[in-house]
């Protein structure tokens, strides 16, 4: 009865399935790469700045980032989080680096990929890929890699400037130009350790592809704003992998395009991701990877999360302006994902809130009632805004929030029963900002 | 200006213990106080305008209860503690605030703070994380928008003449911060380190003038004390993160140990190099600014072999080292400073290989845990003794 009652509450999505094939092709395409002495770069998600020029280049990426999470999931990691804290690192450092320490010493003690690594593990860089953006982590933690790998790390460069900055003149303009050159000189470093020259036109049918796959994942996470939300978070965090790491290949958009088909199919249906959608919730930031059976407990109450942390999703449609050069788009496709939630709250006046903005335009779009924030034992820059985030969006649209510890890797520090005893007080809370929010004139 | 009726390291202490000495008679005259985030906004060009910058600190004995409310506990201590003397209003005297993208949650506390404090002046300067040829250029650029804003806010122009002079000024500055690092030297030291950290710390709220007529008197005073510290067993030097209080110095201090040199943020770091005089000025501050600071927040370009990009990023600390003849070298960091935590390996790696001993020393930022530092601390010394 329990189990019937579980596999009723939440709907996943059947297209989500669409993805695990092209997981599996991407890691082990990593190892074949490996095996057969072609260039693997290990590389962080760097919001598609350098990955269809590293693909153009015939350079196979991994992401140490994603290993985590397959690592988290496997179970594994806490060996490898024990190896990392034995060689030296501080414990509060970021838990998928941790873990790609713990793997790279026992990787250089076996001499080969260990044999209990997931999906085939990582095979040895010919070099890493790091990126300035967001976290200082992204290009710490390559650096730090050095103590295992000798081989060259190359940072892409990625400008953050604040909401004055990004709404004054010409700073946009500015930050695109110099993201442009530093590509280059991206290109001409790949140009000479592989030896070889960039093909142009195949890097522009990349981007052509990428550009598609946002345009259709986008849409598709525009039609979750229906009631009920037809895509529940858990098959977000699963189909988000594509866009995020193949969004040249072509595979990536026909997925996409199917995943669109059936929410689409479902909005017109008036089915929901969740059986009785109650309550309509925004997650932040990452969640337990080791522990997301979680979220069926959640849906067996009628929580559906409709919503996301938005470093995660695709970016709208462009709208700076620059030319048609393919560098030029690939900077200021980067560089959109990062300043678009300002710009987009600029234009439809809604308050400009620095590091809380996209969940302030998403909480009224969405029409969210509550936040569940994942405080991220190890990552400060996903936690850092979390608190804030909540206050704003508690004091200008009338939606509380509710706070959990966990970690994205060690699943020592997450202790669902601890939300899971709180989800009904905090029923109690999103009813009565659900009345405020009537008194308060607000459509939900 | 404030006349202080005490010279040399008595005026330091009295600054250490209030910070807002000169801050109340330079708003008396009607001058701007701003504050500052970390060692990268260029000072110069608040000092052209006759601002008086002022290093915006924590304070590690003060509980942190308003900040809480704003952002998690996991967050850098010092940071929170920032914040939360902000929203406390002991920061109530400051005209604006420029700050930098130094670290990750250093660029977010910029905005975060600018959003609870709202003061009528606010600049945050995006800093790039690399030293490649083309962010030279883009950082300059940051500089003039930063000269843009400070100009409107200011209703007056800097003048490059006047900017050049007090780039001299700050440099002049440097030097005697130098000389007064040169006092330990000898042995025993002429200055105990809880003794410069708070000349230096003095510095950070002090105008240009005042501070380096401070560190003459300092430094005549020293050469001739005959109440200097005793020669102890070790000469340490210290790595890492800032330090507001010396409280974590002084009880090193009262071990078996002189603290001789640092590579701080609120040390040596802040001062080191020099800006070098250009054309135009803002190529000389970028240069310095972006590059010279040796703060891990930058990224060094990696070298071709594991041990010489060691000796790129930390072969400075050799020459510390050596001028100043450290015996052990103590890598202290507060907890959750992500730029400092990835650097012990590599760090601990290259001083093993140059037979430094060394421990990493990780805290609170607080003193109300002394007990197990200095349990390690003295392990330490024992076993380099």
């Amino acid at each position: 009865m329990g189990e019937e009652l579980k596999k009723k509450a939440m709907n996943r999505l059947q297209t989500r399935n669409v993805v695990r094939p092209m997981v599996n092709k991407m890691y082990s395409e990593g190892v074949v790469a490996g095996n057969e002495g072609r260039p693997v770069a290990w590389s962080m998600v760097n919001w598609w700045e350098g990955d269809l020029i590293m693909r153009t280049m015939g350079v196979t990426p991994v992401y140490p980032e994603n290993f985590g999470t397959v690592c988290a999931s496997d179970g594994i990691a806490q060996k490898y989080l024990g190896i990392s804290d034995a060689e030296g690192f501080p414990t509060h450092l970021c838990g998928y680096a941790r873990n790609t320490f713990g793997y790279s010493a026992e990787m250089r003690r076996l001499g080969q990929v260990p044999p209990d690594a997931p999906l085939g593990g990582m095979a040895r860089p010919t070099f890493m890929l790091s990126s300035e953006g967001y976290c200082d982590a992204r290009f710490k933690w390559f650096q730090a890699l050095r103590h295992y790998w000798n081989v060259p790390v190359w940072t892409l460069v990625y400008p953050h400037p604040g909401p004055k900055e990004i709404l004054a003149e010409g700073t946009n303009r500015t930050n695109v130009e110099y993201m442009k050159k530093e590509l280059l000189k991206f290109v001409e470093f790949l140009e000479n350790l592989l030896g070889k020259k960039m093909d142009w036109d195949l890097l522009a049918e990349k981007l052509d592809n990428q550009e598609k796959v946002f345009k259709v994942w986008w849409d598709v996470n525009e039609l979750r704003k229906a009631k009920p939300c037809p895509l529940h978070s858990r098959d977000f965090w699963t189909l988000m992998v594509p866009c995020y790491y193949l969004a040249a290949e072509k595979e990536a958009l026909e997925g996409y395009q199917a995943v669109y088909d059936e929410v689409k199919a479902r909005v017109d249906a008036g089915i929901g991701a969740v059986e009785n959608e109650k309550y309509r919730l925004l997650f932040s930031e990452l969640p337990p990877w080791h522990s997301l059976g979680f979220f069926d407990k959640l849906a067996e109450r009628g929580w559906n999360f409709v919503t996301e942390s938005p470093g995660y999703h695709p970016p709208p449609p462009m709208e700076l302006e620059g030319t048609n050069e393919t560098l030029d788009r690939i900077a200021r496709w980067t560089y959109w994902a990062f300043v678009w939630a300002t710009i987009d709250a600029h234009k439809k006046g809604y308050p400009i809130v620095p590091g809380a903005q996209q969940y302030y335009n998403w909480a009224r779009e969405y029409q969210i009632d509550g936040v569940l924030t994942h405080h991220l034992l190890t990552c400060r820059t996903a936690t850092f805004w979390l608190t804030h985030a909540m206050n704003v969006i508690k004091d200008k649209l009338n939606i509380p929030g509710m706070a959990m510890e966990g970690d994205i890797v060690d699943l020592t520090v997450f202790d669902p029963s601890v939300p899971l005893n709180n989800a009904g007080p905090f029923e109690d809370t999103m009813e009565h900002y659900r009345q405020l929010r009537k008194e308060q004139g607000l459509a939900w | 200006m404030s006349q202080l009726s005490v010279k040399g390291l008595a005026k330091a202490q009295q600054i250490y213990e209030d910070r807002q000495v000169y801050v109340r008679d330079v708003k008396a005259k009607g001058r701007k106080v701003m504050g500052y985030l970390c060692a990268y906004p260029a000072l110069e060009m608040l000092t052209a305008l006759d601002i008086l910058p002022c290093r915006v600190l924590g304070n590690m004995h003060e509980p942190i209860t308003k900040a809480d409310a704003q952002v998690p506990a996991i967050i850098c201590p010092m940071l929170r503690s920032m914040l939360d003397l902000g929203l406390k209003g002991k920061y109530g005297f400051l005209d604006g605030f420029v700050g930098a993208h130094s670290c990750d949650c250093g660029g977010s506390f910029c905005h975060l703070w600018d959003y609870n404090m709202k003061l009528p002046y606010h600049h945050f300067i995006d800093l790039p994380h690399v030293v490649h040829e083309d962010s030279f250029g883009f950082f300059k650029e940051g500089l003039k928008l930063f000269q843009k804003t400070l100009e409107e806010y200011m209703g007056k122009k800097i003048d490059p003449d006047r900017l050049k002079e007090e780039i001299r000024t700050h440099n002049r500055q440097r030097a005697l911060v130098r000389q007064l690092y040169d006092l330990r030297k000898p042995t025993p030291p002429l200055l105990s380190g809880a003794e410069n950290l708070k000349v230096v710390l003095a510095l950070l709220c002090s105008p240009i003038e005042e501070g380096s007529r401070m560190l003459e008197e300092v430094i005549e005073q020293v050469k001739t004390r005959t109440d200097g510290p005793r020669k102890k067993g070790a000469r340490l030097m210290l790595w890492g993160t800032p330090l507001t209080e010396v409280g974590l110095v002084e009880m090193m201090e009262s071990l078996d140990a002189n603290v001789v040199m640092d590579d701080i943020c609120t040390g040596s770091r802040h001062f080191w190099d020099d800006v070098e005089i250009t054309e135009d000025p803002l190529d000389g501050l970028a240069k310095r600014y972006l590059e010279d600071i040796k703060c891990p927040r930058t990224f060094r370009e990696s070298q071709e072999t594991y041990e010489q990009e060691q000796d790129c990023r930390f072969g400075y600390l050799l020459d510390y080292a050596r001028d100043w003849k450290v015996d052990g070298v103590i890598l202290q960091s507060m907890r959750y400073c992500d730029t400092h935590g990835y650097e012990v390996p590599t760090l601990k790696a290259f001083l093993d290989r140059q037979g430094l001993p060394n421990i990493y020393l990780e805290h609170e930022y607080s003193m109300v845990a002394e007990a197990p530092l200095k349990t390690r601390v003295e392990a330490f010394l024992e076993m380099i003794a």
